[in-house]
């Protein structure tokens, strides 16, 4: 080998000697400082909050520092409601499901979930990517993007059609409800651009059979909320997660044979 | 397109309800455990190093044993049990917190899952000196390649496989060079490249090659791609995280870096009322 042997060195990088946040204030009790006594979010007791907001509010709280108002709450609720069971078909749920039954601890049930919920197919991974390009094109014309879009070429009917990111098509066809979901959210007077040029965006795409899926309106709704991209993916874990845990302790109660097992007939090995 | 019954061809998505197409192997019962076209229990076990099977799964042909030592030795190289690296502190405060092995070690596994450090670092560490490769045999000097790189991050050592956090310099390289020695391995010309960019990194900034860059050019040399050594990577942190998860939890709880209130440091809003 002809490589000269290099010296190791430790840098002398400034770490901060206490870690900074601007959300969580905890203070000690008098007598023991590792004890709370009492804590705020951005600046609110937490007490006043359980007895005076939704968790809706709170939530908005923690993410945008300050407390929403009557249109933000009832956009962020609707979402919420939109979003809470991605359904027992979805990857991250049948993941919930399969650790159910195969006795996976409980524990583990929804942090299986959602790391399956992270992906990039229908999955918080593409959530940010989403709220780059919706926040990045809501002032341009959807028509012409549409049009310029599909001078690509289109790929094969089986493969996934993502012309936008969080829209597309699944099985050969647009997400009904994802549509449907998305004009109840910008119906309401708490959405702003991002859900209203998403729905003029969806509509030129129709004839195509392309069309919102859920990882834009969400993304969509984020960005009309004001939140921050990066935060999007993880926002969107935590909005499926009732469901996804729901379902995976639906089958947690049952026998291992409650949900199908592929038999040796069906179960091909190919050469490749 | 629609089928004559005027309803959506979903002719592909019908044929796979039900039935596993699978080109990996599995087990059937009564035949026998099959893995890529190898009978495992026949041809594997006991015949193949644990790392030659890990490679077989991954990349769908059985490396030889010399090669897979040789990526044995570099997971060594990538996990050590000291709780202060990320990954490893999220295994000690998974003992901390009481998790179980399982959870806490794969709770470090995915916290390596970074652009930093980790397995993820390869992906951009492969693409990085394979291109450079690809322009040295165009025609450009490793000179020329490493002022592209610069000029591109504003006069910063920004590439990925060289220079390292915490510390300038990689004592592991030379420990697999060692390896690589041993087990008669020779410099490929992506690792004769690498040294090269080294050695100008050397004189002109102080700064190395890390184990990114070295394990991305050696396996670039063996033909992988950046995706294949991702995959390879994916449990290279976890017999760290595993031992740092073990002190801790044989200690008592909340003993591990314990945290007063004041020790973290509030800069936000100012008690104040509910509207």
């Amino acid at each position: 080998m002809t490589r000269q042997r290099v010296k190791v060195q430790r840098r002398n990088e400034s770490f901060v000697q206490r870690t900074v946040t601007r959300i969580w204030q905890e203070q000690a009790s008098a007598e023991n400082p590792y004890i709370t006594e009492s804590c705020r979010c951005h600046g609110y007791d937490l007490l006043e909050l359980m007895s005076g907001r939704s968790y809706v509010d709170v939530l908005y709280l923690l993410f945008r520092g300050e407390l929403p108002g009557k249109n933000e709450s009832m956009l962020l609720e609707a979402l919420m409601i939109a979003m809470i069971n991605p359904g027992p078909r979805h990857p991250a749920t049948r993941a919930a499901m399969n650790a159910g039954v195969g006795k996976t601890d409980p524990v583990h049930i929804l942090p299986i979930a959602l790391t399956v919920m992270g992906g990039s197919h229908l999955g918080a991974g593409q959530v940010e990517v989403a709220m780059r390009f919706l926040r990045k094109h809501r002032d341009a014309d959807p028509d012409q993007l549409a049009s310029d879009l599909l001078k690509h070429p289109m790929p094969a009917e089986e493969e996934d059609w993502r012309l936008a990111p969080g829209f597309g098509r699944r099985f050969a066809d647009a997400e009904c409800l994802s549509g449907k979901i998305a004009r109840q959210l910008a119906a309401l007077p708490g959405s702003g651009a991002g859900l209203r040029w998403g729905c003029a965006f969806a509509d030129a795409l129709a004839a195509q059979r392309l069309g919102w899926l859920n990882t834009g309106v969400v993304a969509a709704a984020l960005v009309d909320l004001g939140f921050y991209p990066r935060d999007g993916a993880g926002v969107f874990q935590l909005l499926s997660a009732p469901g996804l845990l729901a379902h995976g302790m639906e089958l947690a109660n049952k026998p291992v044979t409650a949900m199908p097992y592929v038999d040796d007939e069906h179960y091909v090995i190919e050469k490749r | 397109m629609l089928s004559k019954n005027g309803k959506r061809d979903t002719g592909f998505w019908d044929a796979q309800r039900g039935v596993i197409h699978h080109s990996n192997g599995g087990w059937l019962a009564g035949k026998g455990v099959f893995c890529h076209g190898y009978d495992m229990l026949e041809d594997l076990v006991g015949k193949a190093s644990y790392f030659q099977v890990l490679m077989l799964n991954v990349l769908g042909h059985l490396p030889e044993r010399r090669l897979a030592d040789w990526l044995e030795a570099a997971y060594i190289c990538m996990s050590w049990p000291d709780p202060r690296i990320w990954c490893n502190q999220i295994g000690a405060l998974g003992g901390s917190a009481r998790t179980s092995a399982i959870a806490a070690s794969v709770a470090g596994a995915l916290a390596a899952d970074s652009s930093m450090y980790g397995g993820r670092t390869f992906l951009a560490g492969v693409d990085f000196i394979q291109c450079a490769c690809a322009e040295r045999d165009a025609g450009a000097s490793a000179e020329s390649i490493v002022a592209g790189e610069l000029k591109r991050h504003r006069g910063k050592v920004k590439i990925m496989g060289f220079a390292r956090p915490l510390a300038s310099g990689d004592e592991r390289i030379a420990a697999l060079e060692d390896v690589a020695t041993r087990l008669g391995f020779r410099v490929g010309r992506h690792l004769q490249l690498a040294y090269d960019i080294e050695a100008i990194l050397q004189r002109d900034f102080d700064e190395s090659m890390n184990i990114c860059g070295y394990v991305s050019a050696f396996l670039s040399d063996h033909g992988y791609k950046a995706e294949e050594l991702y995959r390879l990577s994916v449990l290279c942190v976890t017999s760290g995280v595993t031992a740092c998860y073990i002190d801790t939890l044989e200690k008592p709880p909340d003993a591990f870096l314990p945290l007063r209130c004041d020790d973290i440091e509030y800069r936000g809003q100012a008690p104040r009322e509910l509207p």
